[in-house]
């Protein structure tokens, strides 16, 4: 059910144009060259801490099952995200979030944001935040 | 009158007229205080009050090429209040993650008209083979990674928003991306003949009918046109800003550069108005956890915030 419902999602027109809008606008300050941007991985976790910062935002999960590693995802900035329903009391320390991300080259913990679900059902991409279904 | 006498007088003649003419100059560059006519004169000019970010109509540059694509997938992806529909031109863009290079800190426009390699501007041979060399050999990441700025022409066409300012004798254009500000003289003062060489160039506007019409001259060349090719010292930027309709604003940018191009380049963009929204901070050294080295080469700090060790 949930892989179904979780492939449903991906192959929407909605993913797509998330990634387009992640990728167009990181492009404005960086390089993907640290992230394979053909690749997906997906953890859940417990936010460790939110750094509500320029010129990304900053995620960091610790990943139960990665021996309690953390995590370290980039977003977009703050300025993008607060204009689009995702602010910086939105996601908070202590709260549990599925994230799928464009995992770093090197193969360290961490990646670029895609899409992250949290308990309440909240979907937050680089487009911003939104209620999920 | 002896002829020593009319030296003098000659020396005398000349030393006044120099002085003249630079206190001529000097008067050009002084900013004079704003009377209530001038105050009210700006009501008469086209609205550009408040905050404008890139998104809207399709843009184009030389040969058809979608000149900002960037930003109306932005638009698209971000849903944001006012329900904007994602542009065409979304797809060009999504392309270039994939191909995973950046034309470094290259003029957006430039760089994303033609396939994201510069397409549509004429370049002279010398510079055709520095923007091949450049293409050959791409470094990972351009020095915005470590948050210099991008300058002319880039900067207009960055993923965030910028307001524009009117007031007697100048049009400022505050940049939320990098915290950068333009100033751009309206007040009639000329161009500089030998301008110092500068990021944005230095700018003088002026209004023709409905059109804000800005030329500037005397680039760094730290900037871009495209990947690999910096401007010479007789590059012209010329871009046109009208109201296409209340909140929409286009932007023509033309430049020319008998050094490095052989054809004028012009693209165009499209702004949209957020009447409420306003500019945020953006400092990008907060946080910068990308960089790019000396030899081109991309990184990322991975370092937990309040402690010593990357993950």
């Amino acid at each position: 059910m949930r892989t179904s419902r979780t492939k449903a999602f991906l192959s929407s027109g909605v993913v797509l144009v998330v990634l387009i809008a992640t990728a167009g606008l990181a492009a404005a300050h960086h390089s993907f060259t640290a992230f394979n941007m053909t690749d997906e991985k997906s953890v859940t976790g417990v936010v460790n801490r939110v750094e509500w910062t320029n010129p990304h935002i900053w995620i960091w999960i610790d990943v139960p099952d990665a021996k309690g590693a953390t995590y370290g995802f980039e977003g977009m900035s703050p300025n993008f995200l607060e204009r689009r329903g995702w602010t910086r009391t939105t996601l908070k320390a202590g709260d549990k979030i599925t994230v799928s991300y464009r995992p770093l080259r090197d193969g360290k913990n961490g990646g670029m944001w895609m899409t992250g679900k949290m308990e309440t059902g909240k979907i937050l991409t680089g487009g911003g935040g939104r209620d999920g279904q | 009158m002896t002829s020593a006498k009319k030296l003098l007088v000659a020396a005398a003649a000349i030393l006044i007229a120099t002085a003249w003419s630079s206190y001529l100059a000097a008067q050009q560059n002084v900013m004079k205080q704003p009377t209530a006519a001038d105050w009210a004169a700006l009501a008469k000019l086209p609205d550009f009050t408040g905050v404008w970010e890139r998104g809207g109509a399709a843009p184009r540059g030389n040969g058809g090429q979608a000149a900002n694509a960037g930003a109306p997938a932005a638009r698209g992806g971000a849903a944001p209040r006012g329900g904007a529909a994602p542009a065409a031109g979304a797809a060009p863009r999504g392309a270039a993650p994939a191909a995973g290079a950046q034309a470094g800190n290259a003029a957006p426009a430039a760089q994303r008209g033609g396939g994201g390699r510069g397409g549509g501007m004429q370049l002279n041979p010398e510079y055709e083979a520095k923007r091949r060399a450049y293409q050959a050999s791409a470094p990972e990441d351009s020095d915005t990674a470590n948050c210099l700025p991008p300058g002319m022409p880039g900067i207009m066409t960055q993923p965030y928003p910028m307001e524009f300012l009117l007031t007697p004798g100048k049009v400022t254009i505050v940049i939320e991306a990098y915290t950068q500000v333009r100033h751009i003289y309206t007040d009639g003062r000329k161009l500089p003949q030998d301008p110092d060489p500068k990021f944005f160039g230095t700018s003088v506007g002026r209004w023709e009918g409905d059109t804000l019409v800005v030329e500037s001259v005397g680039f760094s060349p730290s900037i871009r046109l495209t990947g690999g090719v910096p401007p010479s010292d007789k590059m012209r930027i010329v871009e046109r800003f009208r109201l296409a309709d209340p909140d929409n604003m286009s932007i023509e940018t033309t430049i020319t550069d008998p050094v490095v191009l052989t054809a004028p380049y012009t693209t165009s963009s499209n702004l949209r108005r957020h009447r409420e929204w306003t500019i945020a901070e953006y400092i990008c050294e907060e946080n910068n956890r990308n960089s790019v080295d000396s030899t081109g080469k991309a990184g990322i700090d991975l370092t937990l915030p309040g402690t010593n060790s990357p993950k």
